[in-house]
C-alpha cells in the first residue's frame, strides 16, 4: 500500500514538472507582455519598456526562467514556498488566498446540488427505464449538458433577476402562467409516479390543482413579497420529510423508525419559537451551528430511546429527520427576512442580483440580512452551474443503477422475498455509488479549478479570473501558481479516487505485490 | 412516493396559512445618493504612478480622491483648478524658463493638515532622474536595480529638462521650477500635491491618523530630508511609496495614512477586485464646490460587457462604458431606464504603408519602399486611394456612433476648432475627394502605369493583421474586396502578437491604432520624426523633421496650425499613412443621474464628479 502511494506520488511529481515546464514555455511565447506599451505615444517610452524588462526579467529566455520560477517552489520543502509577485504587485500566495475561497463558495454549493439532484433523478430514471419520464429527463439532461454557460447565464439573468424583479413591483401571477405551471407541475408528478392510464390522470389532476391553488394563493397573498412558512407548515412539512426519510431508509415498516423520526418532526414545531428567539437576540453562525449540534444530540437520543434493536438505521433516519426539519425552520428565517432585505436602501425592491459576490452599498449590521444577501448573490450562479453539470449524473446514475439491477445478487435478493425498497436501496444504490464515487472526487478537485466562464459572466473573482488575468495579462508567475494548485489537486485527486475505491469495493486491492 | 405527496399536501396547507398573512405595502423608495460606476479592470493598487498599478481605474478613483492644479475635461481642454492654486510663467529666454506653481492658502487634506508647497516636492523626486541618483535612491535607467521609488515618471519630458531643483518661496506656498529652455505644454508635466507627511508617519512606523501640528512636523522632516538629500529616510519613504500602496483590500485594518487626499471624495472601503466604495471628504475644498447630491460613488469591476449590460439593466450600475461594438449599443438602448451616450476613445485607427528599412529590421525591399523612387510612391497613392475608409465607416462605425466620415488628419482630433483650420488644407483631399469609384479609377491608372496587366496578375500586398478582433477583420476583408478592383492582392497575416511585429520587413501594411494618452503639442511627431519611437515604417523626411523640431517651444494655436498643416502636406504628398476613424466608445448612464459627461481622456468618466446630482 505505502509503495504504491509512494510509486503514484513520484509519478505525480514528474507529470507536475513536465506539465508545468511545457506551460511555462507556452504561455511565455504565447504573446509579449510589451505589446501595449509599443502602441504608446508617451515621451518616455523607452524608459518604461527598460523598466518592464527588469521587473518581469524578460532578458532572461523563457526556458532558464522557468527555474527561477521553480526554485520558489522548491521552497515548499523548507516549508516556504514562493510563487513569485503577479504584474499588479501583489504576491501570487496572496492573490490564490483570496480567491479559492471564492472559488469554493461559488462552486461547492452548485456541485452538491448537482450530485444530489442528478443521482436522485438518475435513479428515478433508471426504475422508470422507457418510461415518459425518463425519455424527457433524458432529453433535458442532454439538452443543459450541451447548452454553454454564458449563455445560459445571460438566459438565466434576463428572467430569473431583471424579469423576476420587475415582476417584484406588482407580484400578481398572470392567469396564463398559472395555468402553465399548473399543466407542467402535473405532467411531471404524474410521469415520476407512473402506474396505470387511471393513476396517470389521478395524479395529474391532483399535482395540477395543488399547483394552481398554491401559485394562485401566493400572487394574491403578496407572499413573493413577504414570504414566510409559519409554525404550523413547518410541522405539516416536518411530518411529511418524517414519513418519506423514513420509508426511504428503513421502510415505513419499521414503527420504532417512523415513531422516533415524528417524533423530532413535532419537536420542530415545539423549537420553532425558541428558535426565533435565539435567531433574533444570538444572530450569527456560531449559535446556528451550536443549534445544528443540539438537534443532532436531541435526535440521537430520541432514535436511541425508541428503538430497541438495529440502532444504529433508526438514529440515522431521526437525525436525517431532524436536520431537514431544522433546516425549514431556518429557511422560514430566511424568508421572514425576505421582506427587512428588500426595503433595504441598497436592494430597493430589486432583490435578485446578475452580478458579484455581495451588494456593495448594503451596509446593514443584521446577519440575517447578510446571510440573505450572500444566498441571493449566490442564486444565479448555482442555477445554472447545476443546471449544466448534473445532466452528467443523471446519465452515470441511471446506467450504473440499471446495469446493477441485472445482477445476479439482485435476482436473488428478489428471490428471497425482500421488498422492493430494501432491494434498491440497500442493495443496488449502495453498488451504484462506488464507480459513482471517483467521478465525485474528481468533481471536487475541478471545484478549486474554478469555472472560468461562470465566474466572468457573474462577475466573481475566484481561481478563474486569476488564471485568464495571468494568461490574458502575460503575468507567468500568476499563470503558474493558479495551475501548480490545481493541477496539484487534480492528480491527488485522482490518488485519492483510486484509494476509495479499494476501501469502498472489496474485490479491488491497491498494491500487494500488484 | 409518499414524500412528494406529503408536501404537496404541506404546501397545501402552506398556502393556507400563506393566505391569512395580510397583504403588505410596499414603501416608498429612498432617494437615491449612491453612483456605481462600471470599471472593465480591477484597480490593483491606490498609487497610479508604479507599473503594476498603472491603469484607468486607478487614474479615475485617484482623481476623485485628489485634486491638482489642473485636469482634462471631455473636450480634450486641461481646465485650471483655480481653487486649488494658480501657475504661471515667471521668466521665459531661449535658455532659461521658469514657471512658478502657487498653492492657495487654507487648502486641506483631508486629515486637516493644510497643503503647502512642500506638497508639490514629492513630484520632483518621482520625475527627476538626477535627484533619484544625487539622494543615492538609484538610477531609474538601471537594467538591474530598481530606483527606491520605482515609479513610472521618470527619463520624461520633465527629467530631460529641469535645471536644479524647485525652488521653494519663504512663505513656503509656492515653488519655481527651472527648465533649460521653452517646453511645449508646460503646463502638463508641473507637480501634483502628494501629502507627504503621511508617507513620513508610514515610514516612521505609524499606523494611525495624526494630530495637525504632529503633521507639520512630519512635513518639516520630510522637506528636511529632501533638501539634505537624506538617503536613509528618503529610501524608507520611497518603500512605502512602492510597497505599500499595492492593497486592492480597503476596511477598518487599513492604514488610514494611505487614505489621506484632498478630493471630493475618500476611500471608504474597497473589496478586492470587486469594488472600490468611495465618500464624501468634508473637509474638501481642493476644487470645485460640490453642486450635486450624490455622497458615496462605487466602483464595480467586470470584465464581461454583456454581464454590465445586464447588471445595468437590473439596476446594479448607474454608469456603465465600454468598448462598443454595433450590437451592443443596439442592447443597450433598448434599457428603459438608461440614456446611452456615445463616446470617442483617445485611439484612431489608421493605415501604415512600409517605406524604409526600420532600425533592429531586415531591410525593408518590399512593393512600397522609398528605394524605387516614383512607381513606389504611385502605388502608395493607388493603395491609399483604394482603401475604401467611406465603406469602413458606414459599415463598422456610423452603427455605433453614427459617424460617417473618415478622420482626414492623424495630428488633430475631429471636434476642435483646429481640425477643421488643418483638415482644409493639409492635402487630405487627395485621398477624400470624389466617390469611391472615382478614387478606385484613379487609383487603377496609377497601378497600371507601372503594372499593365495589375487586375490579371494582382500585386501581392503584404498586411500584418490584429488578432482576436472582430472589428479588424471586418475592416481587413472590407480593404481586400475593394484593393481587388485596383489590383492589389491583399494577403493578411492574422497575428495575436501583432504589436511586436511592426516595422517587420515581411509587411508592406499595417493598420491598428495610436493611443494618445495626453494632448501636446508634439502629438504625433514620435511617428513620423526620423528618429522617432515610434516610427514604425522607416518614414524620414528631413523637412518634417526639421519642423518636428521646432515643436517643442510654446506657441500659439494659429502657428502651430500652420506647422501640422506643413507637416502633413508633406506626408500625405509622400502617401504613407491615413487615418479611419476614431475608436468610438458606448457609456450609459441611469436616467435619473444627471450631469455625468464622459470625456476621452483620462479620467474619462469621472472629471466633473462635483456636478453629478440625481
Amino acid at each position: 500500500m505505502l509503495a504504491f502511494i509512494m510509486r503514484r506520488l513520484g509519478i505525480l511529481s514528474v507529470i507536475l514538472f513536465g506539465s508545468s515546464f511545457i506551460l511555462y514555455n507556452m504561455a511565455a511565447i504565447s504573446g509579449d507582455p510589451l505589446a501595449d506599451l509599443k502602441l504608446s505615444t508617451d515621451p518616455n517610452r523607452d524608459f518604461l519598456v527598460a523598466s518592464l524588462t527588469r521587473e518581469l526579467q524578460l532578458d532572461v529566455p523563457p526556458p532558464a526562467r522557468y527555474f527561477l520560477w521553480l526554485k520558489g517552489i522548491f521552497g515548499i520543502f523548507i516549508g516556504k514556498p514562493d510563487f513569485g509577485m503577479s504584474r499588479d504587485g501583489s504576491t501570487v500566495a496572496h492573490s490564490l488566498a483570496l480567491a479559492i475561497p471564492v472559488t469554493i463558495r461559488l462552486v461547492l454549493a452548485a456541485t452538491i446540488f448537482a450530485i444530489v439532484l442528478g443521482i436522485a433523478i438518475g435513479i428515478v430514471t433508471a426504475l422508470r427505464q422507457y418510461s415518459r419520464f425518463d425519455y424527457s429527463m433524458t432529453f433535458v439532461s442532454f439538452l443543459m449538458f450541451s447548452l454553454p454557460i454564458f449563455w445560459v447565464a445571460v438566459l438565466l439573468k434576463e428572467y430569473l433577476a431583471i424579469s423576476f424583479n420587475n415582476f417584484l413591483r406588482e407580484p400578481n401571477v398572470p392567469i396564463g402562467w398559472i395555468i402553465g405551471l399548473a399543466i407542467f407541475s402535473g405532467v411531471f408528478w404524474a410521469s415520476v409516479i407512473g402506474g396505470s392510464r387511471k393513476t396517470f390522470w389521478t395524479a395529474f389532476g391532483a399535482a395540477a390543482g395543488i399547483a394552481a391553488t398554491i401559485v394562485s394563493v401566493f400572487s394574491l397573498s403578496g407572499w413573493f413579497l413577504n414570504p414566510g412558512l409559519g409554525p404550523i407548515i413547518i410541522t405539516g412539512m416536518s411530518v411529511g420529510i418524517a414519513y418519506g426519510v423514513t420509508q426511504l431508509s428503513v421502510g415505513l415498516i419499521n414503527k420504532a423508525a417512523l415513531k422516533a423520526s415524528l417524533t423530532m418532526a413535532g419537536l420542530s414545531l415545539v423549537a420553532y419559537y425558541p428558535a426565533q428567539w435565539v435567531f433574533d437576540k444570538h444572530p450569527g453562525s456560531l449559535s446556528v451551528f451550536i443549534m445544528a449540534c443540539v438537534t443532532i444530540t436531541i435526535a440521537v437520543f430520541v432514535g436511541l430511546s425508541f428503538s430497541k434493536i438495529d440502532r444504529a438505521p433508526i438514529v440515522r433516519t431521526t437525525i436525517i429527520t431532524a436536520v431537514l426539519s431544522a433546516g425549514l425552520v431556518v429557511v422560514d428565517k430566511f424568508m421572514q427576512t425576505w421582506k427587512p432585505y428588500m426595503e433595504t436602501d441598497a436592494i430597493n425592491y430589486r432583490p435578485v442580483p446578475t452580478i458579484g459576490q455581495r451588494s456593495d452599498l448594503l451596509d446593514s449590521p443584521d446577519y440575517w440580512i447578510k446571510s440573505l444577501d450572500i444566498a441571493t448573490h449566490l442564486f444565479l450562479p448555482t442555477v445554472a452551474l447545476t443546471l449544466i453539470s448534473f445532466a452528467g449524473y443523471i446519465r452515470y446514475s441511471r446506467g450504473t443503477l440499471l446495469e446493477v439491477l441485472n445482477q445476479d445478487y439482485i435476482r436473488t435478493a428478489r428471490a428471497k422475498g425482500l421488498t422492493e425498497r430494501t432491494v434498491i436501496m440497500r442493495h443496488a444504490f449502495r453498488n451504484t455509488m462506488i464507480p459513482l464515487t471517483t467521478i465525485m472526487v474528481v468533481d471536487f478537485a475541478g471545484v478549486i479549478g474554478g469555472a472560468l466562464i461562470t465566474e466572468s459572466v457573474f462577475g466573481w473573482s475566484g481561481m478563474g479570473t486569476l488564471f485568464r488575468q495571468g494568461l490574458l495579462g502575460y503575468d507567468l508567475n500568476l499563470l503558474m501558481g493558479v495551475f501548480f494548485i490545481t493541477a496539484s489537486l487534480s492528480v491527488i485527486a485522482n490518488l485519492v479516487a483510486d484509494l476509495l475505491y479499494s476501501a469502498l469495493d472489496p474485490r479491488i486491492r491497491v498494491g500487494g505485490g500488484a | 412516493m409518499k414524500l412528494n405527496r406529503s408536501a404537496k399536501y404541506a404546501f397545501a396547507v402552506a398556502a393556507a396559512a400563506a393566505l391569512t398573512v395580510s397583504l403588505l405595502t410596499p414603501a416608498q423608495a429612498a432617494t437615491r445618493s449612491t453612483v456605481i460606476l462600471h470599471e472593465t479592470n480591477p484597480i490593483t493598487g491606490l498609487n497610479c504612478g508604479l507599473s503594476a498599478t498603472n491603469s484607468t481605474t486607478c487614474s479615475a478613483v485617484s482623481y476623485i480622491q485628489g485634486a491638482g492644479f489642473n485636469y482634462y475635461n471631455n473636450k480634450k481642454e486641461l481646465v485650471k483648478n483655480t481653487v486649488f492654486g494658480s501657475y504661471k510663467i515667471t521668466k521665459k529666454s531661449a535658455t532659461d524658463f521658469r514657471v512658478q506653481y502657487t498653492v492657495n492658502p487654507g487648502r486641506v487634506w483631508s486629515d486637516g493638515t493644510p497643503i503647502d508647497a512642500v506638497d508639490l516636492l514629492l513630484s520632483h523626486v518621482l520625475s527627476s532622474d538626477a535627484y533619484s541618483i544625487a539622494a543615492g535612491l538609484g538610477d531609474p535607467k538601471s537594467k538591474t536595480a530598481k530606483p527606491a521609488f520605482n515609479g513610472l515618471g521618470y527619463s520624461g519630458v520633465y527629467s530631460d529638462n529641469i535645471v536644479g531643483e524647485p525652488v521653494l518661496s519663504a512663505d513656503k506656498m509656492s515653488v519655481t521650477l527651472q527648465y533649460k529652455k521653452p517646453i511645449a505644454n508646460w503646463d502638463i508635466y508641473g507637480p501634483g500635491p502628494s501629502p507627504v507627511h503621511t508617507l513620513v508617519l508610514m515610514a516612521e512606523g505609524k499606523t494611525s491618523l495624526q494630530s495637525v501640528s504632529a503633521n507639520q512636523d512630519a512635513k518639516d522632516r520630510f522637506l528636511a530630508a529632501y533638501k539634505s538629500k537624506d538617503t536613509a529616510l528618503l529610501k524608507k519613504i520611497g518603500k512605502i511609496w512602492s510597497e505599500d500602496y499595492t492593497i486592492t483590500t480597503v476596511d477598518s485594518k487599513t492604514n488610514p495614512l494611505l487614505l489621506v487626499g484632498n478630493g471630493g471624495f475618500i476611500l471608504e472601503s474597497a473589496v478586492a477586485k470587486t469594488s472600490v466604495t468611495l465618500v464624501k471628504n468634508p473637509k474638501y475644498n481642493s476644487g470645485p464646490a460640490m453642486s450635486g447630491t450624490v455622497d458615496k460613488v462605487v466602483f464595480k469591476f467586470i470584465g464581461d460587457g454583456t454581464a454590465a449590460a445586464q447588471a445595468l439593466a437590473n439596476g446594479e450600475l448607474d454608469v456603465y462604458a465600454g468598448q462598443a461594438t454595433a450590437d451592443g449599443v443596439a442592447a443597450l438602448k433598448k434599457i428603459s431606464s438608461v440614456n446611452v451616450v456615445g463616446t470617442d476613445q483617445v485611439a484612431y485607427e489608421h493605415w501604415d504603408l512600409h517605406y524604409d528599412t526600420v532600425v533592429d529590421e531586415a531591410p525593408y525591399t518590399g512593393l512600397f519602399s522609398v528605394k524605387d523612387g516614383a512607381k513606389s510612391k504611385a502605388l502608395r497613392q493607388a493603395f491609399l486611394l483604394a482603401l475604401p475608409r467611406n465603406e469602413i465607416m458606414a459599415k463598422l462605425i456610423a452603427p455605433i456612433n453614427g459617424v460617417t466620415t473618415p478622420i482626414a488628419s492623424t495630428w488633430v482630433a475631429p471636434g476642435s476648432a483646429m481640425y477643421d483650420k488643418v483638415t482644409a488644407s493639409n492635402g487630405s483631399s487627395f485621398y477624400s475627394r470624389g466617390t469611391q469609384e472615382t478614387r478606385n479609377a484613379s487609383a487603377l491608372a496609377l497601378v497600371q502605369k507601372f503594372y499593365p496587366n495589375a487586375l490579371k496578375s494582382p500585386l501581392k500586398v503584404r498586411v500584418l493583421v490584429p488578432g482576436n478582433n472582430p472589428r479588424r477583420a471586418s475592416e481587413f476583408a472590407l480593404a481586400k474586396a475593394n484593393m481587388a478592383k485596383v489590383g492589389f492582392d491583399l494577403v493578411g497575416d492574422v497575428r495575436t502578437d501583432w504589436p511586436s511585429k511592426l516595422g517587420n520587413s515581411d509587411y508592406d501594411a499595417y493598420f491598428f491604432a495610436w493611443v494618445a494618452s495626453s494632448v501636446t503639442q508634439r502629438q504625433s511627431a514620435e511617428v513620423f520624426d526620423t528618429n522617432g519611437g515610434n516610427n514604425i515604417i522607416g518614414y524620414s523626411n528631413p523637412a518634417v523633421d526639421a519642423i518636428i523640431a521646432t515643436l517643442d517651444a510654446p506657441m500659439s494655436d494659429a502657428l502651430l496650425a500652420a506647422k501640422y498643416i506643413q507637416i502633413e502636406r508633406l506626408t500625405n504628398a509622400d502617401a504613407i499613412t491615413t487615418g479611419v476613424f476614431i475608436h468610438p466608445g458606448v457609456v450609459a448612464v441611469n436616467k435619473d443621474l444627471k450631469n455625468v459627461k464622459p470625456g476621452p481622456l483620462s479620467p474619462q468618466m469621472v472629471w466633473n464628479y462635483w456636478e453629478w446630482t440625481y
